[in-house]
């Protein structure tokens, strides 16, 4: 028992000299020389070669997304199930017809609620 | 499977259903209000069929319909007939989502009414959510500051409690490898345990499923969160939360830890210690803070986490024994019908003054009882009935309750109980002579709808005609106790 969580304890002693090995290497090489140090704009910008951010990231974002989340996932999870009935959907005979219309009734409901209450139009 | 058995929730569910859809057409109170009563209605007459039925399970034994679970059923549609006729004055505030606040009412409903009958882990836990999701949406109805509030931190503890209790379940899952409780029960006496110290994951697990409920029902250390919700939540809400989402939560804990763990009898007394315990602590700290309280709806909170107390007294005695827990619950169904109709009357009164006033101080009771006459002796006989005296329905629940708890061997129980119950008369007879012997701050009178006239005369009735007549109800409660499957 003892001796395999001693092997765990070597394994993460491993594991730490390596991580910290590396940014101690590198300070060491910049010391001496090894590592030249030419910054330039383009290479200390943030995404060095993909696009250029426009405006800040930490902006609100709108709220109406949520209720168009919501109805996406409900639409997921119908269609979801729908594929495990209707890959059986010989067997359920005309008993699993009738409970997955119920079932789509249902979620139907809540998209004419959206629907009626204007969630889909953005304005 | 047999539908017909789930005809009062599918039938409360369809009046959702059409409520909802109904309020996209128009939203005129009078028929989103009187298409709630109808399908409640048409509810009570299906629960009242099954009721004369025989007790059975359904859904492979995932749920059981017997007395039991329909009285709670009844208990439910009570509250909520009591509750929609009281939110019939309120909904002035919600005017823009009347249809959809009527609609979440009625799922919680339907949750509720699945949790008293759930007899399996996952039933129970589905029911559970189905009820609280709706519920934290209502809390949070008003969208002012402290509704907002309200309803957050019940959102954040609840799904705290959720968590607590679903990890629970695990290990008892993990132990037995069993869901539903009578399995779960034959599994833990296989085991052939000598004592609970002997078995740490099935210590864990039912300290955690006490856990769990225990926020539900709001006991001792789980009732922070009891007197923030109910004043920030919508008063007919708060009502609903006291009485309905206790009912239906005691219901489960006694179904679960009664045909779960009430054999071998050491199990059962084991748990019922620790319920006896946290009744102690629950009505000992309920009454003492009640008694601090300024505002009315919060001093209602701390007498309802009291009132959990009081009824955990029933719960510990339920343990205790075979032979002698059918009277115990029993008491425990009457306590909560009589507490049902008690405390929802109170909110209805509460309703009615804070719309004309709109404040929910005590100071503002003073003189009610020269303002409205009529609604002050309603409060009066809610707030008697919530101390229990003569003659009204929360005197028979208190006697019977504590007569089942004696009768166990739980006297020191009974003892801490009546003095906690001397306290409380402190605070509840305060209200009382401030709405008389107070002097008013103005001489307006206080006007009232008919429809909270009729739910405050509905409880009012009932508390009396309990207080007065208790043998109808304590027949009916004893058909429940011993129903059981």
């Amino acid at each position: 028992m003892l001796t395999q969580f001693g092997q765990i304890a070597l394994f993460i002693l491993v594991i730490v000299l390596f991580i910290s090995a590396l940014p101690i290497a590198a300070f060491i090489f910049r010391l001496i020389g090894l590592a030249p140090h030419k910054p330039t704009q383009v290479k200390t910008s943030t995404y060095e070669s993909g696009m250029e951010t426009v405006g800040k990231s930490w902006i609100q974002f709108n709220v109406r997304y949520y209720t168009y989340a919501l109805i996406f996932v409900a639409l997921d999870v119908t269609a979801i199930l729908l594929y495990t009935w209707a890959v059986d959907l010989k067997s359920l005979g005309a008993a699993g017809l009738g409970v997955a219309l119920v079932f789509i009734a249902i979620l139907a409901v809540g998209y004419l609620y959206t629907w009626k209450k204007k969630f889909l139009e953005w304005k | 499977m047999n539908l017909w058995l789930l005809a009062p929730e599918l039938s409360l569910f369809f009046t959702a259903v059409v409520v909802l859809l109904l309020g996209l057409a128009s939203s005129r109170r009078g028929i989103v209000i009187g298409v709630s009563l109808l399908g409640v209605l048409v509810s009570f007459v299906f629960a009242a069929f099954l009721w004369s039925g025989t007790p059975q399970a359904t859904f492979n034994g995932m749920l059981s319909v017997d007395q039991f679970a329909v009285f709670f059923k009844f208990i439910v549609l009570a509250a909520l007939v009591l509750v929609i006729l009281a939110s019939a004055d309120y909904d002035y505030k919600v005017e823009q989502v009347r249809a959809e606040y009527f609609t979440l009412i009625l799922i919680s409903a339907v949750g509720l009414m699945l949790l008293s009958s759930a007899r399996e882990l996952i039933t129970i836990y589905v029911s559970l959510e189905m009820s609280s999701i709706s519920l934290y949406v209502l809390a949070g109805f008003l969208r002012d500051r402290r509704s907002s509030e309200a309803g957050l931190k019940y959102l954040l503890l609840g799904s705290v409690a959720s968590a607590t209790l679903l990890y629970g379940m695990s290990f008892v899952y993990g132990l037995t490898g069993k869901t539903e409780l009578g399995q779960i029960a034959s599994a833990i006496q296989s085991l052939s345990l000598s004592g609970l110290l002997d078995n740490p994951a099935l210590l864990l697990g039912l300290v955690l499923v006490a856990g769990g409920f225990g926020f539900k029902i709001s006991s001792f250390p789980f009732q922070m969160w009891v007197p923030d919700v109910y004043e920030g939540a919508p008063t007919p809400i708060t009502g609903y939360l006291s009485v309905a989402s206790k009912a239906a939560g005691f219901a489960a804990v006694m179904r679960i830890f009664y045909d779960a763990f009430g054999a071998p009898s050491w199990l059962g007394q084991n748990w019922g210690l620790l319920f006896a315990g946290l009744s102690i602590a629950t009505m000992t700290v309920g009454n003492i803070v009640a008694t601090a309280q300024a505002n009315i709806k919060r001093m209602m909170a701390y007498s309802s986490i009291a009132q959990a107390g009081y009824i955990m007294v029933g719960l510990a005695a339920v343990s205790m024994g075979q032979s002698v827990a059918p009277a115990a619950r029993s008491a425990l169904a009457f306590f909560l019908a009589s507490y049902t109709l008690t405390n929802m009357g109170a909110f209805v009164a509460i309703i009615a003054f804070s719309n004309k006033t709109n404040s929910d101080l005590i100071v503002d009771y003073s003189g009610m009882g020269r303002r409205a006459p009529l609604l002050a002796l309603g409060l009066t006989l809610c707030l008697v009935s919530l101390l229990g005296l003569p003659p009204t329905a929360g005197l028979i629940a208190k006697v019977y309750i504590f007569n089942a708890a004696v009768q166990q061997g739980l006297l020191w129980l009974v003892i801490v109980a009546v003095l906690n119950t001397v306290v409380s008369a402190y605070y509840y007879l305060r209200v009382v002579k401030l709405m008389w012997l107070g002097n008013p701050v103005s001489e307006e009178p206080v006007p009232s709808s008919a429809a909270l006239r009729t739910a405050l005369f509905l409880a009012c009735a009932g508390i009396l005609l309990l207080g007065i007549v208790p043998d109808l109800l304590v027949r009916l409660s004893e058909t429940a106790g011993h129903s059981l499957l």
